[in-house]
């Protein structure tokens, strides 16, 4: 993925131009709005990760002037404001995800990776397919195999969420707030746990495991 | 009273608003007795003159019986020693009858009549001479003139002593308001003294100080209330934000030395678990100094005040979600999981907050009760309306002398030292809480001594 990073911090720019650079990605930074916002319009980006607070225009007016300018690249935006406020101001102006600093770098990989699936992914899908895992987003089934699979609804919902971002790490923080729609960390190993029942119903009379732990990260989907 | 002082006693409202006071009686009561005197002087003259009038009318007739008749009878009178007395002149002037010596004006024309006042000298009975003022009235007549005229002297007196009254008491009104003004004022500026000395202390630093309140009830007394209330509320706060400053170096000295220690020994070969493992695990440790850190900040949030982000909710969907939340973790721990629910618990909430303060409860329930034990999330309307959600386990408890102690940040029990945890969970459900206008109370589950159990409650007000 090319992904431009516009901050004005160089240190945190740095570090996030690593992280990305070392998962594999291709990425440009640009240290104040004026010139991120122009360089994103060049349209060669699939992904922005933009900073919250910058000089000259700030991270949410860079966000609508690119989206009112038809800019259509996903952007995470990136806050010392992790408060859900500011995580909603954020989305309303074109955001597509809001990562509150500090963060692993983990979560950061995981949460662009996301970005950059959600932007090929536009046309609606009634039909997700990892390995021999099928699901029928319509008649809300799920067969691994052709074997009928019974899940409850949230694990209908944790389940299409990796599919969706199947072949990625997506974290505990990210499920608890896609899944589950909620902002803070448990303070005991909920996610995990939930996690664990799915992989009982899908994995456990299969030879081949699809639902992986991806250790110090979160979790993988993949066939 | 100093004379330093003085300037500062004028410049006061009080004792402007009794100078202001003191004037508008004077004024008053000055136009009251104003309005007394010549009421009394006029009546007075118009008295004595129709005396004077019905004296006149009576010689007059005497009159018709000739000028000896009149003579006579101008005798009689003098005689009489009455309060009139008389002079009776021929046309040249010269003295027929009467006790005056002479005419104390020209007479005026034949047939007409005039009144003259004017002074003269009376003997009193003493001997002494004295002057004194009288009013006449003058009548030519054919073959003589004729005046009478009476004493003043009482008129005059008496309009002399209550021009004196009127004065008098004005000054002595005058002088008594401003007295009066100049106490109170001095009383209230000592009230306001008061409180300038008592938030001067505080700003010195001193913020134990109370302003004194007299239990009257007035203004200065409800000022004093308020002020004190502000002092006690921001004594809090002081003392909590240093308390806090305190634990938070406290509480985050042990994971960083642990992470220094280890970070130090992943820098030696002889370190048995090898530099990356010393790395991953000083990470772990760097995530929980963060999220300590994360959580003081999100307490901050709560505690400063709430958002507009309240809304009527319906909380048993709140806690519908967090029994499906958590059920999955207490079955792997093999805790016996309850979820009671009503329906249709509308609360003016932030849902976010709520779920968060909910999250804590059952987080912290799960974690102390043992395996084995049971968790117990219940939804329902509490006795005096209010809605209460409720988590309760069968684990150790919170002994009740530790109970107000531990929704402060940063307390942690002994016994669950041990335990993960940042110290601050509880006092995020307290700050929620509070920020719903509602309680966190703690109270025993009802099991047995050694093990009563914690029921955790959040009350809030019905929407």
């Amino acid at each position: 993925m090319r992904v431009i990073v516009i901050e004005d911090d160089a240190d945190a720019a740095a570090f996030v131009k690593r992280v990305l650079s070392e998962a594999g990605h291709s990425v440009d930074v640009c240290g104040d709005g004026e010139s991120g916002l122009n360089k994103a319009r060049t349209g060669e980006y699939d992904a922005m990760v933009v900073d919250r607070m910058l000089p000259g225009i700030d991270g949410l007016k860079l966000m609508k002037s690119y989206r009112d300018g038809g800019g259509r690249a996903p952007a995470l935006f990136l806050s010392a404001l992790g408060e859900v406020d500011h995580r909603v101001e954020g989305l309303q102006a074109g955001g597509d995800d809001y990562l509150a600093k500090p963060y692993a770098p983990s979560e950061l990989v995981a949460r662009v990776e996301a970005l950059g699936r959600r932007a090929t992914g536009d046309i609606p899908t009634t039909r997700l397919v990892v390995g021999g895992l099928e699901m029928d987003l319509l008649a809300r089934t799920v067969t691994r195999d052709g074997q009928k699979i019974d899940l409850q609804p949230r694990e209908f919902r944790l389940l299409e969420f990796l599919m969706r971002h199947a072949g990625q790490v997506v974290t505990r923080t990210m499920l608890l707030e896609k899944v589950w729609d909620y902002h803070f960390d448990p303070q005991t190993n909920v996610i995990d746990v939930h996690v664990s029942r799915l992989r009982g119903k899908i994995d456990k009379d299969f030879e081949r495991p699809l639902l992986h732990t991806v250790r110090g990260a979160g979790y993988r989907l993949e066939a | 009273m100093k004379i330093g002082r003085l300037p500062a006693l004028v410049r006061t409202t009080t004792f402007r608003l009794a100078l202001l006071h003191a004037s508008i009686f004077v004024l008053f009561s000055a136009a009251l007795l104003a309005y007394l005197y010549s009421e009394t002087a006029v009546h007075l003259n118009r008295q004595a003159n129709a005396e004077l009038t019905a004296e006149f009318r009576q010689l007059n007739e005497a009159y018709r019986g000739g000028l000896d008749r009149l003579a006579q009878s101008v005798r009689e009178r003098s005689e009489a020693r009455g309060k009139f007395f008389y002079l009776l002149l021929d046309p040249d002037k010269r003295r027929i009858e009467g006790g005056l010596d002479m005419l104390p004006a020209a007479p005026p024309p034949l047939g007409q009549v005039f009144d003259v006042r004017f002074n003269y000298n009376a003997r009193s009975i003493g001997g002494e001479l004295t002057r004194r003022s009288a009013e006449g009235r003058i009548s030519r007549l054919p073959d003589c003139v004729l005046m009478v005229a009476y004493d003043r002297g009482d008129i005059g007196e008496m309009n002399r002593r209550i021009t004196d009254v009127v004065w008098r008491s004005a000054a002595v009104g005058f002088v008594l308001s401003l007295i009066g003004g100049v106490v109170i004022s001095r009383s209230a500026a000592r009230r306001a003294e008061q409180l300038a000395k008592t938030t001067e202390d505080v700003m010195g630093g001193d913020l134990s100080r109370r302003a004194p309140v007299f239990g009257s009830g007035d203004e200065f007394d409800r000022l004093s209330e308020q002020l004190n209330a502000m002092l006690a509320k921001l004594e809090r706060l002081v003392i909590s934000s240093r308390s806090a400053g305190d634990s938070i170096a406290h509480d985050l000295r042990s994971p960083l030395t642990r992470l220094r220690n280890r970070l130090e020994a992943g820098l030696q070969d002889t370190n048995s678990e090898g530099p990356r493992t010393a790395l991953a695990r000083s990470i772990d440790d760097v995530d929980g100094v963060l999220g300590t850190f994360n959580a003081i900040l999100r307490l901050s949030r709560v505690q400063a005040g709430a958002s507009g982000s309240f809304k009527r909710t319906n909380v048993s969907d709140i806690t519908d979600e967090l029994a499906e939340l958590y059920q999955p973790v207490c079955e792997e721990r093999h805790l016996k999981f309850n979820y009671i629910h009503q329906d249709d618990l509308f609360v003016l909430a932030d849902k976010d907050l709520i779920a968060q303060a909910m999250a804590n409860l059952v987080d912290n329930a799960v974690k102390y009760t043992p395996e084995g034990g049971s968790v117990q999330i219940e939804a329902k309307r509490g006795a005096n309306g209010d809605i209460d959600l409720v988590v309760t386990d069968d684990g150790p408890g919170i002994p009740p002398e530790d109970r107000e102690r531990v929704v402060e940040r940063f307390v942690r029990l002994e016994e669950s030292r041990s335990a993960p945890g940042s110290g601050l969970g509880l006092a995020l459900v307290a700050a929620v809480a509070e920020a719903h206008s509602g309680k966190l109370i703690l109270s025993d589950a009802g099991g047995p001594p050694e093990r009563p159990g914690l029921a955790a409650t959040l009350a809030l007000h019905a929407a």
